[in-house]
Parts: C-alpha cells; sequence; structure tokens
C-alpha cells in the first residue's frame, strides 16, 4: 500500500513540473535573467531532491542505479528550465542539479519516519512554487 | 586504485586547462559570466576532487583527514582570486560545500553500512565504488566541456 502511495505522488510531481514548465514557456518573455536563474536553479534541485527520496523509498536495493537516474534526471531538468533563457542559466542549473542527485538517495537511506519527511519536502516544494509566483506576477 | 588515480589525473588536467584559459582571457567577460562559470566549476570539481582523495586515502587515519576540506577551499580560493572582492567569497562557500558533500559520498561508499545501503559482499562494495567514480568522472568532463565551449563564443 505504502509502494502505490509513493508511486502516486511521484506521478503527481511530474505532473507539477511539467504543467510549471509549460506555463513558463508561455510567460518566458517577462522574466528577466536574475529570477531565470534563481527558477532554474530551484526546479533543478527540487526535482533531483523528491525523485532521489521517492525512488530510494520504494526500491531499496538498488543504490548505484538510483544515483545514476537521478542525477541524469536532474541534469536535464535545469538544463531545460536553463534554456528558456540563456547560456549561463543553463549551466548554472545543470551543475546544481548534478550536485543534489548525487547527494539526495544518501538522505533517503537514513531517513527515521519517511511519511512526515515526504510530506515536510512536498510542503518546502509547493513553497517554493508559490514564491516563484508571486515573483513572476511582480516582474 | 589505479583506475581511480587515473581518473584524478584526468580531472586534475582538464581543471587546470580551464583555469588557463580563464586566467589568460579574464578580461573579455563581464562580472556576472565570471561569477556563474566560477560557481559551476569550483562546485563540481571539487566535489570530485574531494571524492578521489577521500578514496585513496588510507581509512582510519588522523593526520590527513581533513585534506579533502582543505583542497576544496584551496580551488574555490583560486577561482576566486580572478576578479575582485564578492566573487571569492562565493568561491570559498562553494569550493567548502563541494569538498564536504564530497567527502561524505566518499566515506559512505567505502563502508556502506554507514547509510543502512543492503550491501554486503566485498566485491559488490568495489564495483559500486567504481561505476559512482567513472560516472562523477564523466560529470565533469561534461560539465568542463559546457564551460569551454563557452568560452569560444
Amino acid at each position: 500500500m505504502a509502494k502505490i502511495t509513493i508511486l502516486l505522488i511521484l506521478y503527481v510531481d511530474v505532473c507539477i513540473a511539467l504543467g510549471f514548465y509549460s506555463y513558463l514557456r508561455r510567460v518566458k518573455k517577462i522574466i528577466g535573467f536574475q529570477l531565470g536563474m534563481n527558477i532554474s536553479i530551484v526546479m533543478g534541485g527540487m526535482t533531483a531532491l523528491l525523485s532521489g527520496i521517492l525512488l530510494i523509498q520504494n526500491y531499496p536495493f538498488h543504490f548505484t542505479l538510483i544515483t545514476v537516474i537521478t542525477t541524469l534526471l536532474g541534469l536535464t531538468t535545469g538544463a531545460l528550465f536553463g534554456l528558456l533563457f540563456d547560456y549561463q542559466t543553463f549551466v548554472s542549473g545543470l551543475t546544481n542539479g548534478v550536485i543534489v542527485g548525487l547527494m539526495s538517495p544518501m538522505i533517503g537511506t537514513v531517513i527515521e519516519m519517511p511519511s512526515l519527511f515526504i510530506w515536510f519536502v512536498h510542503a518546502f516544494f509547493v513553497l517554493c512554487l508559490i514564491t516563484i509566483f508571486v515573483s513572476i506576477k511582480r516582474s | 586504485m589505479l583506475l581511480i588515480s587515473v581518473l584524478f589525473m584526468w580531472n586534475v588536467t582538464e581543471l587546470s586547462s580551464v583555469f588557463r584559459m580563464f586566467k589568460k582571457k579574464h578580461t573579455l567577460f563581464d562580472d556576472r559570466f565570471t561569477k556563474t562559470m566560477c560557481m559551476a566549476i569550483t562546485m563540481i570539481s571539487s566535489f570530485v576532487l574531494a571524492l578521489y582523495i577521500q578514496l585513496l586515502l588510507p581509512a582510519n587515519q588522523t593526520g590527513l583527514y581533513l585534506l579533502p576540506i582543505v583542497v576544496g577551499l584551496f580551488i574555490g580560493w583560486k577561482f576566486g582570486t580572478i576578479i575582485k572582492a564578492p566573487a571569492i567569497l562565493n568561491g570559498i562557500y562553494n569550493g567548502t560545500m563541494g569538498g564536504i558533500m564530497g567527502m561524505m559520498l566518499g566515506a559512505v561508499l567505502q563502508n556502506p553500512a554507514l547509510c543502512n545501503i543492503p550491501i554486503e559482499s566485498e566485491a559488490m562494495i568495489v564495483s559500486n565504488m567504481y561505476s559512482l567514480a567513472i560516472f562523477a568522472a564523466c560529470l565533469h568532463a561534461l560539465i568542463s566541456q559546457f564551460i569551454r565551449y563557452s568560452f569560444r563564443v
């Protein structure tokens, strides 16, 4: 039962990230490079963190494979969000995704109360999204 | 261990070539470009070099155990002094952070029971270590390739 819940949460996260990407494609003309760099860093890091924790909770016997998958996922997400703006946001989003993706399966293996920690990280993710929306509306 | 030494030499050569290119061309760019590129190369290279040093050092010694953090701090300091005051703080922060993280990953790869990772046999630990080290070296090569490409355009 718990595994199905984790897979559902992962699916919802993927949908949120894709929807946010298509929203940013429409409004990218009004976003400056400073906000663009922060958006690419936050989205690459948060995608790598969430996918690392959820995947290592679901399949605890494949540490190496999950580290590789999470790093590639963070790299591509940071690069895609950074390519909306310019070359420097691309490089910084890619690097941050790589670093967080190499670290996040280790966090997932040592936590003691998994459900509480997963809800806390999701609250953090939603808070980041709300902050980004407010900054886009004000710019 | 020989494979890890070869990867270490490869990444140090790549890092020094990027540093020399940076030193030669830094008057062509503005401050924002220099700060971003310093952040990217400092983070990934201090992470990877600290990981290799932690894997190469013998376990349970007390004298050299802060060496990976010092290497990260040194890389950040060298890249920070290319331009003046705010960049050196950025470089030192990112370098030390990368050094601490690489040391942690190296310690977990040497002894997976620290993180409750269910890998028991000796051969699995060694193959795990080699595959992650090769993957990290490929990531370092990729990012320094992107940075060298950005100097050309």
